[in-house]
């Protein structure tokens, strides 16, 4: 008994030549390529002129230079730490003063810090930018990424991190275009706050009125993508930049006695 | 001849291909965003990096100082409590942890002001090189936000009367320059805000108080 040919799809499959398949696979691929590339264009607007190429140059030399000046920098406390803690053993005030000076560290987030928190990836709307439509509210902005850290500190986060920018007592946080400048380090999207906080700092920031707010006006709104993760450690980086003082001098009218006593919890 | 066609369609499919692929990655490894930034933004960028720059070569001059004083203390065999001390003093008044004295600004807010304006003056204050502020008598560290509805701000619990008033220590013309310049967050804020005042004074000689924050982290642990 012999089969006869089908005239349906099984033997029309079989019809078709090889080079066809690896064409029409070719064109596939293609296709999502090029989408691709649409997609990650997004809605930033690209610039392009004869001015531009020197100044982007510039640009990116000197956040180079940015980075190995705060590398220099962690390098230099870190030997300054070591040789602080080799000397404390000869002496109790020393030891004291070490001790103290550990924790101003800390409370200044000069010392990078591991410990329960979460990650928060902010992200550029991948929606079309409707009609009538400021292009600008598709696209994360240093309002957004303020926002999320004030809601983290609000819901009891004791660090927080921007793209390995460590938030501190003199950080801002600026829009410079559609992007993000922090402690005046160029940052580029997506953006990834990093907190350290208690263990249900994800509870108390998904409840809290500002940041659903947040949610609602900017991810339900314009698309704006908002990721959370809860890794088991999060870690903080130290912050690398100046501490130096050029106005501001401890207050001599006010002694150490007559300081108010710090209280026992941070806000809130 | 009906071959070679196909052939050379598959070579042209492959190219294009090929193409696509390069200028994706490219511009995926060139992704720092400053291709969206116009001539003007990058000469912005340009300025803050210089300053930044300028200041921490500043910082990496006073720390090689204070580790060159701690290595000449350790190799006489001295305990180095001198250096620690200005160590501890320089740090706790920077971090907020100590009172402050110093020149600055002074805003003096009547009306009503929305409790995100008061958190966008702050920023914009830290952004002209504000070095110590507070709010009424309130320390203001990252953590310390402006909550609650106009006329009801709140700022570590502690309530914000009318008129209350935002101090900084820096430099005053700086300060001043930066805060009232047009278009800068005086002018936005009168728009956004319009029945609030702020008036700016400069100021030779501000006190700001010390946080009453334990700012030691209690869940997170130094990463060494």
């Amino acid at each position: 008994m012999t089969a006869r040919p089908s005239p349906t799809g099984g033997s029309r499959l079989r019809r078709i030549p090889s080079w066809q398949v690896t064409l029409g696979l070719a064109l596939l691929v293609f296709g999502f390529l090029i989408a691709a590339q649409l997609q990650s264009n997004g809605p930033r607007a690209q610039y392009a002129s004869n001015e531009r190429g020197p100044l982007v140059e510039t640009a990116i030399g000197l956040q180079t230079q940015q980075d190995a000046l705060k590398a220099q920098i962690l390098d230099l406390r870190a030997q300054i730490t070591n040789l602080e803690t080799k000397g404390q053993g000869s002496a109790a005030a020393a030891t004291d003063l070490g001790l103290r000076l550990q924790d101003a560290r800390l409370a200044a987030g000069l010392i990078a810090l591991q410990g329960p928190g979460l990650v928060l990836q902010l992200r550029d709307s991948g929606q079309t930018v409707l009609p009538g439509d400021n292009p600008n509210d598709y696209l994360i902005s240093a309002g957004d990424v303020r926002t999320v850290v004030e809601n983290l500190w609000l819901a009891g986060a004791e660090g927080v991190a921007v793209n390995g920018e460590r938030i501190t007592t003199g950080t801002a946080i600026l829009d410079i275009g559609g992007t993000v400048l922090v402690n005046s380090a160029y940052l580029a999207p997506p953006y990834q706050v990093a907190a350290i906080g208690p263990p249900d700092l994800f509870d108390r920031l998904s409840a809290a009125v500002g940041f659903r707010d947040f949610v609602r006006t900017r991810a339900q709104a314009f698309g704006i993508q908002i990721d959370f993760a809860e890794p088991g450690d999060v870690d903080l980086p130290a912050y690398a930049g100046a501490i130096t003082l050029r106005y501001a001098q401890p207050d001599p009218s006010v002694s150490p006695a007559t300081v108010r006593a710090p209280s026992s919890s941070a806000q809130p | 001849m009906n071959r070679r066609r196909n052939q050379l369609s598959l070579a042209i499919v492959a190219f294009l291909l090929g193409a696509l692929v390069i200028i994706q990655l490219r511009s995926q490894a060139a992704g720092n965003g400053l291709d969206t930034l116009t001539t003007t933004e990058l000469t912005v960028l340009v300025g803050n990096l210089n300053t930044r720059n300028d200041q921490l070569r500043a910082e990496v001059a006073t720390t090689q100082a204070e580790l060159a004083a701690l290595q000449a203390s350790d190799a006489r065999g001295e305990t180095s409590i001198g250096q620690l001390q200005v160590d501890l003093a320089r740090v706790r008044a920077w971090t907020g942890l100590d009172p402050v004295i110093g020149p600055g600004v002074r805003i003096t807010v009547t009306g009503g002001l929305h409790a995100g304006s008061v958190r966008d003056l702050v920023n914009e204050l830290r952004n002209a090189g504000a070095e110590a502020i507070a709010v009424d008598d309130v320390r203001v560290e990252p953590n310390s936000i402006v909550d609650g509805p106009v006329g009801g701000l709140l700022i570590e619990s502690t309530h914000l009367g009318d008129p209350f008033e935002v101090s900084a220590i820096g430099n005053p013309n700086s300060l001043t320059g930066s805060l009232t310049r047009a278009g800068g967050i005086i002018a936005q804020l009168a728009a956004t805000d319009p029945t609030a005042q702020l008036i700016v004074t400069p100021v030779d000689i501000l006190r700001l108080p010390a946080t009453i924050q334990n700012l030691v982290p209690a869940h997170g642990k130094p990463r060494l």
